[in-house]
């Protein structure tokens, strides 16, 4: 069943949008010229710049947190474009590809990885060189001409937090809306919208965010936009045009997760046109033993760690098996009822999760040609 | 901050264990009672740095979860039985202990393999026909085992298993397995 009689359109903010502004700005000198660090100079006009040679000099190793409250603006070096680290063998992939125009996140999410994977590596990161990444991805798309390539920006950094300071979609969405080959998907837990309203993505972006139950958002998301923030940025950017999307990752197995998580679909769907949602993902938490570790060593405690969560083959800690597809079931049902059509599919779990969720398995390659597919329920 | 005596004590047997001082300083920074139930259990069941570690995790994990404290979860009815249980030595207190502990972990689990295990005895398979499931049941596979000696002894086994197999216990056994109750 789909929705077309209910009310889309967009609700006003609930409150002026908290975007992120870091405690002080380092350039590396090289880049004081480039267009990115005038740019912020000019944005941060009250916020201390420092100037540096030595970019570890941004980092403050010892407290990942305070690293969050520092912007670096530095040359990327080497590939910006990379496959999603989520994949795994032996577990079925959506072949996305990652680029990584910024590193570390303003948000302070209890169960990000990035604690992990960017342990040493303090400040939040932007490059000033994107002209060099977007020729990466051209040169990529031109290569492949008949394939289309799914490829997002939210994996090492949040897609739009720095947005409203960085202006990158106002590159990256005018760039892909020329590529046939090409989809790019900014994925985001902030509101920081307004540089999309006005473009002509040509439905070569879906804008997405991450979702969870509202006790987790409570907890375990700090700095992070609340729900009805979300759903408002997720109904203007519809409204503009774009398709959406949602991930449920992590889905956090905790008390009351059941009523939890129905009432945050409950509370999404039915005001968002359910045609123009590109995908929804489902990943159950998972934890490397690292992670495991710095969750740990948090000063707030965390109810991540409180789930039955038990060591999975590839050596991260899950829900057990048989709760996962429970939650997953549960979950594609309540998605299901507002609309059977919408895409759904799953991050890191194996074909036999697949087979009890779905009723099949898809390949890798399959599962990704769908997800690029073009927005066939837009023609039904 | 724990007394000078519980504190001295903990020192000396963390001390003669040779256990690290990042664990020492972890123990120290409890709450006296819960240091104090984390030595009585170390000491009872003479424990490794490592074995401990599991133990505290798991009491930690449960305490955050059910909004109490270490000491209560060591001293909670299912914990105490393992721990004095009769005629078993240390090891084996220590696996009953463990395993006691980790009941309270996973509840829907233990109830899950609880239920597994129940239906594979109702299968009635003879001494010889092994049924295992996966480590915390992550996985889909059911791992049957037959010892035979003799032809005979084979045949008579896979007769079993067969009739086992066309059982709707065996459908139940699947669908337990593939997802939580």
């Amino acid at each position: 069943m789909s929705t077309p009689a209910r009310n889309h359109s967009p609700t006003p903010a609930p409150r002026a949008p908290s975007h992120w502004l870091p405690d002080s700005l380092w350039i590396e000198r090289s880049e004081l010229d480039s267009a990115l660090a005038r740019r912020l100079r000019s944005r941060l006009a009250d916020t201390s710049v420092r100037v540096v040679d030595d970019c570890s000099e941004a980092e403050p190793r010892e407290n990942f947190a305070a690293g969050k409250r520092r912007l670096l603006i530095k040359r990327h070096r080497g590939s910006f474009m990379q496959y999603c680290p989520a994949g795994t063998p032996g577990l079925v992939c959506c072949n996305y590809l990652v680029v990584s125009f910024a590193s570390n996140c303003p948000f302070d999410c209890s169960y990000c990885f990035l604690q992990d994977y960017l342990a040493n590596n303090g400040a939040v990161k932007v490059s000033s060189n994107v002209g060099d990444g977007l020729a990466e991805i051209d040169a990529v798309l031109r290569a492949h001409p008949g394939r289309t390539f799914r490829i997002g920006t939210g994996e090492l950094a949040d897609s739009l937090a720095l947005d409203h300071l960085t202006d990158l979609s106002c590159e990256l969405v005018p760039f892909f809306a020329e590529r046939a080959n090409g989809l790019l998907e900014l994925k985001t837990k902030s509101n920081c919208i307004d540089n999309l309203l006005d473009v002509d993505a040509k439905d070569r972006t879906v804008v997405s965010w991450s979702l969870n139950a509202s006790a987790v958002m409570a907890t375990e998301e700090p700095g992070a936009a609340s729900l009805e923030e979300r759903i408002c940025a997720a109904q203007q950017v519809q409204a503009a045009g774009y398709r959406v999307g949602f991930h449920f990752d992590p889905l956090v197995a905790h008390d009351g997760w059941e009523e939890g998580y129905r009432q945050v679909i409950g509370q999404v769907f039915p005001r968002l046109d359910t045609r123009r949602i590109a995908w929804v993902s489902l990943g159950s938490l998972r934890l490397a033993p690292a992670l495991r570790a710095a969750i740990k060593a948090r000063p707030q405690p965390s109810l991540l760690l409180t789930g039955e969560l038990v060591p999975g083959r590839d050596g991260k800690d899950r829900a057990w098996r048989g709760l996962r597809v429970k939650m997953y079931r549960r979950m594609l049902d309540w998605l299901r009822q507002i609309d059977h059509r919408m895409p759904v599919y799953m991050c890191m779990e194996p074909p036999g999760v697949w087979g009890k969720v779905f009723g099949e398995s898809p390949s890798d390659r399959e599962l990704a040609e769908r997800l690029v597919a073009l927005p066939t329920l837009t023609a039904l | 901050m724990l007394e000078p005596a519980l504190e001295d004590a903990l020192r000396a047997f963390a001390g003669g264990r040779r256990y690290h001082a990042a664990t020492i300083e972890r123990w120290l920074a409890l709450d006296p009672a819960d240091a104090q139930a984390l030595l009585v259990l170390a000491q009872q069941l003479r424990l490794g740095e490592n074995q401990l570690r599991d133990l505290w995790d798991w009491a930690e994990e449960i305490a955050q979860r059910d909004r109490t404290a270490v000491a209560q979860v060591l001293s909670s009815e299912p914990l105490a039985a393992a721990r004095q249980a009769h005629k078993v030595g240390r090891n084996d207190r220590l696996k009953l202990t463990k395993a006691a502990l980790r009941r309270l972990r996973f509840p829907q689990l233990s109830a899950t393999e609880d239920r597994l295990a129940g239906l594979a005895r109702r299968l009635e398979l003879p001494r010889n026909v092994r049924i295992s499931f996966p480590d915390f049941l992550e996985g889909e596979e059911v791992r049957v085992e037959i010892t035979a000696t003799s032809p005979a002894a084979l045949r008579a086994a896979a007769e079993r298993l067969r009739a086992a197999a066309d059982s709707t216990i065996c459908d139940e056994i699947f669908a337990v397995l593939g997802e939580a109750p």
